[in-house]
């Protein structure tokens, strides 16, 4: 009797160990753990699985140029990973083909606290209504500047007041100093434009997206200015004067006084500026706009394990023990809006002026995102590009983008 | 003596032809190394620094903690070497049985073989991945190797070769009694040595840069090849020269090893032939 009691005791607790014990993988492919962030990935998922010992998560990081091109094979040959990372543009093409799970249902069960996170970044991995993702980091784009030629040139640094007349006077001063010296580079392609127009009261579509607009005054003017500064007052280098150099480079080199560029520059230009420099929100001139990225969480439609997926991307994306590690190693920021952890992170420096990554948050615009997305973005930029090089006027150039814009691409 | 001299000025002026040309061969190799050496902050300074002011070895060290380094090394060894292997050897024997035994529609077959080699790889990326998740062999060396197994273009050089040997050798051997694969491992494949060599310094170059395909088929960090590993250090803003750098000299040094073996057999083999 008793042998026969314990041997049915042993099989109970084996099969319970087998049915309960058994830890959930859950896979997450990533782009973000590029390099050094790697660490950063390990210390997270340690933390994530000392959290919830029933759930094994599975780090799979490829290198950004090819992660698209791993993601598309996999999901096609029906083997998606559970969790995975898009960025922003790429978001709203699979959001749109189906392939990711909408979150509602495990926002609800699971009690998520939606004030935890930026709204303007939650708001963005919406489609149609419903939440798709959830914003793993953001950045934007400031305008850097480099203190020690702006002493030189005797102007007063930037605030967040300036908007195009002031950046363009202290540009020309700054390039009065030397014949190798330049008051600023703004690039003049797609992705620059689509927010500079927007400081001129411009955009590249109509309200409803039914129509394009490249081609009215406010656009105009906007080009007008961004290629005089290369052309006219040459207070930009032109491709020449660059001789192959990038923007960062230059900046680095300490012959750029202003640089508009992302916040992913901070690690890079902290380490290797031998000269002081600080960060201003971008100027406007009718209004302001500044640029907002970021890097989404998504759950896969086809994952068994929708709730621990979801378990996990909530905690990279909301949960204070990732938003610290972030800060703490000054890498991308997390989309989070815990006070003491952010303050953390302001109060770093250089740059003395960090605030402004935030305040540039009020300005934000998002890449205006349609199906044809890629072919827009080229199509404008080959023209952008003509204009830089005088071969068309911006007049001329914004009329036949928009000439052939309306005739390739399809707007909803 | 004039004569003399005018052998003497032709081997000067070849030797300044091999040394100039050699410079500017070794120059982007030479910037690799000496980008690899460099920190992050010189990498890309103005003057170029041609030889680093501070020589560091950080690079390096950073590399083997980003991912198994060490371990990405073996296992592209381990591809290219077992897939070279079995490459050449399949390519080897279609090739013999293509050139040398008669059957009805060898031709055709032959055309058909050939014709894989018109569809573009990135054709038949996708239903690859769906044949072998349906064998279970993602994430596996197997998933890696098994599509690469069967060598169109190396088929085709090996049966050329082959086709120009003389029947009469096989014959001979035929009628000493050998049996078919002897014949193929003796007298054939000795026979065709140039040939085999090229053929196997092309697969396992293939092998050796293989990228797309493993970086899809395998997902686990700890059978990652080094062409995978390395794209690692491409980041959605910026790339880690000096790491990349570091991760590409070690990954060239297999290549110039088999290259340096290989030529050496290349040589020796042009001698060896048959056919005076």
């Amino acid at each position: 009797m008793f042998k026969k009691v314990l041997l049915l005791s042993v099989v109970v607790l084996f099969v319970l160990s087998i049915g309960f014990a058994k830890p959930v993988t859950i896979q997450f492919m990533t782009f973000s753990a590029s390099g050094d962030s790697v660490k950063y990935f390990e210390e997270m998922k340690e933390v994530f699985e000392t959290k919830n010992p029933d759930i094994k998560v599975d780090v799979q990081s490829v290198g950004f140029e090819d992660y698209f091109t791993k993601l598309m094979t996999v999901i096609a040959g029906k083997n998606a990973p559970d969790t995975f990372e898009l960025n922003y543009e790429n978001f709203y093409t699979y959001a749109k083909k189906g392939i990711l799970l909408d979150l509602e249902q495990q926002i609800e069960s699971s009690g998520f606290e939606k004030s935890n996170i930026n709204e303007m970044a939650l708001k963005a991995f919406k489609l149609e209504g419903e939440q798709y993702g959830l914003p793993f980091s953001f950045s934007n784009v400031v305008l850097f500047y480099n203190k020690d030629l702006f002493d030189k040139a005797g102007v007063a640094y930037p605030t967040k007041d300036w908007d195009w007349e002031d950046e363009q006077n202290a540009a020309e001063k700054i390039s009065a100093l030397g014949p190798m010296t330049f008051g600023i580079f703004q690039p003049i392609q797609f992705w620059e434009f689509y927010k500079i127009v927007k400081q001129n009261g411009g955009n590249l579509f109509n309200e409803d997206r039914t129509e394009f607009t490249l081609d009215t005054k406010e656009n105009i003017e906007t080009l007008q200015f961004m290629v005089d500064r290369v052309l006219e007052s040459n207070v930009m280098p032109n491709d020449a004067q660059l001789a192959g150099m990038g923007d960062w480079d230059l900046f680095l080199s300490g012959r750029l006084g202003m640089l508009v560029t992302g916040t992913w520059a901070f690690p890079t230009f902290i380490s290797d500026c031998d000269f002081d420099w600080d960060i201003a929100v971008e100027p406007g001139n009718t209004q302001k706009a500044t640029h907002f990225f970021s890097n989404g969480l998504v759950v896969s439609k086809n994952t068994e394990h929708p709730e621990e997926a979801f378990k996990w991307i909530e905690f990279l994306s909301a949960s204070r023990e990732v938003a610290k590690i972030r800060i703490d190693s000054g890498w991308e920021l997390p989309a989070v809006t815990y006070e003491d952890i952010l303050s953390d992170y302001v109060s770093q420096t250089p740059p003395e002026n960090r605030k402004a990554v935030f305040d540039s948050l009020d300005y934000l615009v998002t890449p205006p995102v349609i199906n044809q997305f890629a072919e827009m973005a080229d199509i404008v930029t080959r023209y952008l590009e003509k204009a830089k090089y005088g071969e068309l006027s911006p007049k001329e150039a914004l009329t036949e983008a928009q000439r052939e814009l309306s005739k390739k691409i399809e707007l909803e | 003596m004039n004569h003399k001299r005018k052998a003497l000025s032709k081997k000067i002026f070849f030797y300044l032809m091999i040394s100039v040309l050699s410079f500017f061969i070794l120059l982007p190799f030479f910037w690799m190394v000496s980008t690899s050496l460099k920190e992050s902050k010189a990498l890309t300074s103005i003057p170029i620094q041609w030889i680093p002011e501070n020589v560091t070895t950080e690079a390096y060290v950073t590399l083997f903690n980003v991912f198994p380094f060490a371990r990405s090394i073996f296992n592209s060894v381990f591809i290219a070497f077992a897939g070279t292997f079995i490459s050449v050897l399949s390519a080897a024997m279609a090739a013999f049985v293509f050139a040398k035994i008669e059957f009805r529609g060898r031709e055709i077959l032959f055309g058909f073989f050939l014709a894989t080699m018109m569809i573009p790889g990135n054709l038949v990326m996708i239903p690859n991945y769906l044949i072998l998740r349906s064998l279970n062999l993602i994430d596996t060396y197997t998933g890696v190797l098994l599509p690469g197994f069967f060598n169109a273009f190396g088929t085709f050089l090996l049966r050329q070769n082959m086709k120009s040997l003389s029947d009469s050798y096989i014959e001979a051997a035929f009628m000493d009694g050998a049996s078919r694969l002897r014949i193929f491992f003796r007298i054939v494949l000795p026979l065709v040595k140039p040939a085999l060599t090229t053929v196997t310094v092309l697969i396992f170059m293939g092998n050796w840069n293989a990228y797309l395909w493993p970086l899809i088929v395998l997902t686990s960090k700890e059978k990652m090849t080094l062409t995978v590993g390395l794209s690692l250090l491409n980041g959605q803003h910026g790339t880690d020269y000096n790491m990349l750098m570091a991760g590409a000299i070690i990954s060239i040094i297999p290549m110039i090893i088999v290259y340096g073996l290989a030529q050496k057999h290349i040589e020796g083999g042009l001698s060896v032939g048959g056919l005076k």
